[in-house]
């Protein structure tokens, strides 16, 4: 799935504001930055971090190089493993037309070195926004890993299903794609009333609850 | 069996204090918390990796007295705070789950 790719398809299907969470890694962020900026959607950046506990933590920056950076930072926390491209997978950093700049032979798989704790109080510092993955998943998620949501600043947290009927502490639940492949983005979308999309009315939105959803 | 007994006996660093008249009865080992906070008895020692705070507030639940943490792991500052404030123990040990879910076992006659 190539970052140039997924804004387009996102602004073909009327998205306005995207993020790209890949696991454990920012790479493909510079190439998914220049593509929305092409195609006129707004790009959140950030990366998805396997916690310590093995909790799925969504880590959102409005600036490509801030998260650029953090993502980097998430990746030196790694185990150093090889990654075995026949069970996982290529780990690819393409550029905007789709040409591989490098190949990560680290995997990228493993759990980072940070608590959730941690990874909240780090990402807020840096001006950016924690969202808790799937929380009413069975695996990976802090429901899952942990037993419960610990009543921590996140700027939202992100189910599969709405209503969820986890204790959240009156946090902003969202649905989010959670797409890995093409045809999945922009499934389980929610909106945000706002005169202009951009990453403060988002911010904004999350922090006020004014999330809705198609037909509600 | 207090905690202080326990850990003596297993020769494990003890880095936090909890309550010394609770008698633990039982233990479990898991680092899948929902289903430590399901499925452990209560006055049990929990045996697990998972070195983080949200332990401590699971075993408070479930009237966890002692936290082993396994495999070298090392309990951060606000971990043994929490425990501490919960009168929860923590130790460390070299030794992976499985041999100090064995010597626990045997230490509470359970083998």
């Amino acid at each position: 799935m190539l970052p140039s790719l997924l804004a387009l398809e996102a602004s073909e299907r009327d998205i306005k504001i995207l993020a790209l969470t890949d696991h454990n890694s920012g790479r493909n962020l510079p190439a998914f930055a220049e593509a929305c900026e092409m195609v006129g959607i707004v790009g959140v950046f950030g990366c998805e971090v396997n916690t310590i506990e093995e909790v799925h933590m969504l880590a959102l920056f409005e600036d490509v190089h801030v998260a650029s950076d953090f993502c980097f930072y998430i990746e030196s926390l790694l185990p150093r493993i090889r990654n075995v491209i026949n069970i996982f997978g290529q780990q690819t950093v393409v550029d905007i037309r789709g040409k591989i700049l490098e190949e990560v032979t680290t995997s990228l798989y493993g759990a980072a070195n940070i608590s959730v704790d941690q990874l909240v109080n780090q990402v807020n510092n840096l001006g950016g926004m924690v969202i808790p993955a799937h929380i009413d998943r069975l695996a990976n998620s802090l429901t899952a890993n942990l037993g419960f949501v610990p009543d921590l600043p996140y700027a939202a947290v992100e189910a599969i299903r709405v209503p969820c009927h986890v204790e959240v502490h009156g946090k902003t639940v969202i649905q989010g794609s959670d797409a890995h492949y093409l045809e999945h983005i922009g499934r389980r979308c929610c909106y945000i009333d706002a005169d202009e999309a951009n990453y403060p009315a988002l911010v904004n939105a999350l922090a006020n609850s004014a999330i809705f959803y198609r037909g509600s | 069996m207090t905690y202080e007994k326990l850990v003596t006996a297993l020769q494990y660093r003890l880095v936090a204090d909890g309550d010394r008249q609770a008698v633990i009865e039982d233990a479990y080992a898991g680092d899948l918390l929902s289903d430590v906070m399901g499925n452990a008895n209560q006055d049990s020692v929990l045996i697990t990796i998972q070195a983080h705070k949200n332990t401590v507030a699971v075993a408070s639940l479930v009237q966890i007295h002692l936290i082993v943490l396994c495999n070298d792991r090392k309990a951060p500052e606000d971990m043994r705070t929490a425990a501490t404030e919960q009168n929860i123990a923590i130790c460390e040990t070299t030794d992976n789950q499985f041999v100090a879910a064995y010597k626990i076992a045997r230490l509470l006659g359970k083998v």
